[in-house]
């Protein structure tokens, strides 16, 4: 086996066993069980239902759940590496024919990798690791009226809720803002944007 | 903040033996200054010359705190408002050089009530950065922007007195979470210019 694009690790025995398996599958077989491997890829938090659906598709084409069990967990090593190394479709296609999956079923499986791979992409980027992520704003301001010391005030505040993830837990962080700061900490807001706009 | 009672006119007229205007001046600031618990300490430190003893101390002391007080509370910015306090009987030069301190330090001493206010931690600076996020466990090249956003808060300086305490907040935004965040601070802007224009 040459270089594959997906891994510079060593490819388990099994692998070639399993896309042997793979060839013997009829196209229209082959198509639906790349359906229900995408699926899961673009939803991985579905486990109950890919499982479900793996287990529908191997009693319906009378093949025992085990080996189509190891046949999936052989496949989803392409797409996974692919993932992270940024691979074209040509280069998933060429690793499926260098494992010994046929042409004709490498570049079916080639192509639905283009098709979806914008979103398992947006996928892994939002996966990556963000320090105290914002989760969520919430506001109110008033004015404030009287208080013990001025009968009458008559001063605008802004009160910000921030809803911050640190770690697993989420912690609510309460601030107030005068008119002046609310103003210059929205300029500031319209800086970062535009920062981060001439990066994209 | 109740009306100055007649009692407390009466201890203000120890001020008559004061060394000098100044003096006079810069015991009003004190007095409006100190919370009502730092009086005490106030009048023994301040007083030795204008009371007879350290009880007629203290309630001058008491009396100057709350009729400047009292003048902030209601807002009143005319001297013929605050020569209206006075009772008849009240020194007339004493009554006037009064209602000339205070009137010189009533917008200063607003604007201290309200920084002093209550109310919830306050923003008091903000910093930020925009990162290029190359390369994740994930992923092993990208090129995603992202913003770190540090706040500085600080605590309700009722709560704190003298040593306010700020708290450091860094908070990590990807463009959609600031995009949202745009949003919503627009639609404020927004509400902020109708309440304005009406």
């Amino acid at each position: 086996m040459g270089l594959l694009n997906f891994t510079r690790d060593p490819v388990p025995e099994a692998v070639s066993g399993d896309m042997h398996n793979l060839n013997q599958l009829s196209a229209q077989q082959f198509s639906a069980l790349t359906e229900v491997l995408f699926r899961f890829l673009t939803e991985p938090k579905e486990v109950e239902r890919f499982l479900t659906q793996l287990s529908d598709f191997a009693t319906m084409n009378k093949i025992s759940l085990g080996p189509l069990k190891n046949i999936v967990k052989s496949i989803l090593l392409v797409p996974n590496g692919a993932l992270k190394r940024n691979l074209s479709s040509e280069q998933v296609r060429a690793d499926f024919i260098a494992l010994g999956l046929s042409e004709e079923k490498a570049s079916y499986f080639a192509e639905q990798w283009k098709v979806n791979s914008p979103t398992l992409t947006r996928l892994a980027v939002g996966q990556t690791l963000m320090i105290n992520q914002l989760i969520d704003m919430e506001w109110k301001f008033g004015v404030t009226a009287g208080s013990s010391e001025l009968e009458k005030v008559g001063s605008i505040f802004l009160q910000l809720k921030l809803v911050v993830k640190k770690g697993s837990q989420m912690e609510n962080v309460y601030m107030e803002l005068t008119l002046p700061q609310f103003y210059s900490f929205l300029h500031e807001m319209e800086r970062i944007k535009t920062s981060l706009e001439s990066f994209s | 903040m109740a009306a100055v009672r007649a009692g407390e006119f009466a201890a203000l007229q120890s001020l008559l033996k004061a060394p000098s205007r100044d003096a006079v001046r810069q015991l009003c600031r004190e007095c409006f200054a100190s919370p009502p618990a730092g009086l005490g300490p106030l009048a023994q430190r301040a007083c030795p010359g204008l009371a007879a003893g350290p009880e007629e101390a203290e309630q001058l002391v008491s009396a100057l705190h709350h009729l400047t007080r009292h003048v902030v509370y209601r807002g009143l910015t005319r001297a013929e408002e605050i020569l209206c306090l006075f009772p008849e009987s009240f020194h007339q030069n004493l009554k006037n050089l009064l209602t000339k301190i205070i009137l010189e330090n009533i917008s200063a001493w607003r604007t201290e009530a309200q920084a002093s206010q209550i109310s919830l931690p306050r923003l008091v600076d903000m910093d930020w950065r925009v990162d290029i996020k190359t390369s994740s466990d994930s992923i092993n090249r990208m090129a995603v922007p992202t913003c770190l956003l540090q706040l500085k808060i600080q605590e309700d300086v009722a709560l704190c007195g003298n040593s306010p305490v700020v708290s450091a907040l860094t908070v990590e935004l990807s463009k959609e979470t600031l995009d949202t965040m745009l949003e919503g601070l627009g639609r404020i802007r927004d509400q902020l210019s109708a309440v304005a224009n009406k």
